[in-house]
């Protein structure tokens, strides 16, 4: 059997990330690795900075401090000559961006599109390849959320749990090498969470590196390999389902875990 | 018998004037958008003195006066200018009345496209730059589309209001309608019919414009 001479990267390595809005500190100090294939769900209350951290990795927000590799690439930044902050050049973070999929809380679909040109957009302004083969290449995705049939729709004609698969076929058709969910499912009528979830899930068996941020604790139990409790900007639990769920160290995760699982 | 027949007289000469009243508007206009699209993009833009340089412009030529500025660049400038150049200069009534009334168009269409851009949800522009497209790709395939949607119905009825103004421009000596109506009256003595007529043509004329308006807002919804 052949030995790799190097391992490969992880798929995320944060060090020391902090995130001030203004004088407000939102993340202190997260230091993480997620290896490729894994699946990270990351619960806490509302406030306790879940959404940041997510937003950081694909650079939506800049963080305040701190250093992210994505697959080994380095977002990193630096001081100018002033002394003040900057992030990686816009070029860099673009094409860091095409390769870390997001799914937002609110969808995001464009109105002004039907489903499937919704899909291929991205497929032609950033892999930049033809029409015919995103095309083709969007129908196939839309086919896997279960969605091909509304391709020539527009997205007010959709449901929630609809608009949400196709936002994840948006996000797949780029054929990124990681996938963040940003509470995907908050957004949704409690019946067309399952639809939204049973792709997710399929996502997580066909070895996507997936970081969901979520209250669905349903879901963080029995899909993800590792769970993180996030508090007012800090990582206080950060293990396997098993661990947290059961036996969490931190007192605020059993009282948190307590009101979601009773 | 109110003798409205005088207006039907002297139809010719006055649709000659309504027509300079809508080649003022349709080059003040046009000055306008464009001059108010600049505007726009240098108040969106990362530079802060751009920024602020352009909000000025934009304040100051909304709260100019359309009356004033038609008699400031009628008679103000040329003077100006000939001191400075040390020539003879005059502007052209048309001229005059085309900058005056597209330059105060421009600040309060620089505005209406700023609103359209900005009530573009920031959502819809992040799932964009998510996907790791590019700030111009993201502008012309995101936003404007629906910015244009956006401000569509409030430029039709700004412009509507521009027309209207136009008739503001006798004042500089534009040979519009109000100029030739002004000469009829002064000869025939006789203001009800004329005013009259020209009030029920431009709400004629208007009112074909609103319906238009009214069918492109509809399809555009």
């Amino acid at each position: 059997m052949n030995q790799k001479a190097y391992p490969a990267p992880p798929a995320i390595r944060v060090v020391g990330m902090t995130k001030y809005f203004g004088t407000v500190p939102v993340l202190r100090g997260i230091s993480f690795e997620l290896e490729r294939g894994k699946v990270l769900s990351i619960v806490g209350a509302s406030g306790s900075g879940k959404s940041t951290l997510l937003r950081c990795l694909n650079y939506l927000e800049q963080p305040t401090s701190g250093e992210i590799w994505i697959g080994g690439q380095s977002m990193s930044f630096g001081a100018n000559r002033n002394g003040a902050r900057h992030g990686p050049p816009p070029a860099q973070i673009a094409r860091i961006r095409a390769e870390i999929g997001m799914v937002f809380q609110q969808f995001n679909l464009w109105p002004h599109m039907t489903v499937v040109q919704n899909v291929m957009e991205a497929l032609l302004r950033v892999r930049k390849i033809s029409a015919h083969e995103a095309r083709a290449r969007a129908e196939r995705y839309l086919a896997k959320v279960d969605m091909l049939d509304a391709a020539g729709r527009y997205p007010a004609k959709l449901s929630g749990g609809q608009q949400q698969r196709v936002a994840i076929a948006r996000a797949l058709a780029m054929e990124p090498q990681i996938m963040l969910f940003d509470e995907a499912t908050s957004s949704l009528d409690p019946e067309l969470t399952s639809e939204v979830l049973d792709v997710m899930r399929g996502l997580a068996t066909d070895g996507m590196t997936m970081v969901v941020v979520t209250h669905e604790m349903g879901f963080a139990r029995d899909v993800s390999d590792r769970v993180m409790f996030l508090h007012q900007g800090v990582i206080e639990e950060d293990g396997t389902p098993a661990t947290v769920f059961s036996d969490p160290r931190s007192e605020r995760c059993r009282q948190f875990l307590s009101k979601y699982l009773g | 018998m109110y003798g409205l027949s005088i207006f039907w007289d002297y139809r010719v000469i006055l649709w000659h004037g309504l027509l300079i009243n809508l080649l003022v508007f349709l080059l003040s206009s046009c000055l306008g958008l464009i001059v108010g699209l600049l505007a726009c993009i240098c108040r969106l833009s990362s530079l802060r003195p751009v920024r602020t340089l352009a909000a000025c412009y934009i304040e100051v030529i909304r709260s100019a006066p359309e009356l004033v500025l038609l008699f400031w660049i009628y008679s103000v400038v040329p003077v100006l200018l000939s001191d400075l150049l040390r020539t003879h200069l005059s502007f052209d009534p048309i001229v005059s009345a085309t900058l005056a009334l597209g330059l105060v168009s421009s600040g309060y269409f620089a505005e209406t496209f700023r609103a359209g851009i900005q009530a573009v949800p920031a959502g819809h522009v992040e799932a964009a730059q998510a996907l790791g497209m590019t700030g111009a790709a993201i502008l012309r395939r995101i936003v404007l589309p629906q910015a244009v949607r956006l401000m569509l119905p409030e430029l039709m009825s700004q412009n509507i209001g521009l027309l209207k103004t136009t008739t503001l421009v006798s004042v500089i000596t534009v040979p519009d309608i109000m100029y030739q109506i002004n000469l009829i009256v002064q000869q025939e003595m006789r203001p009800l019919p004329l005013y009259t007529g020209t009030a029920v043509a431009f709400f004629v004329l208007i009112l074909i414009l609103t319906s238009l308006v009214g069918r492109v807002g509809l399809r555009g919804a």
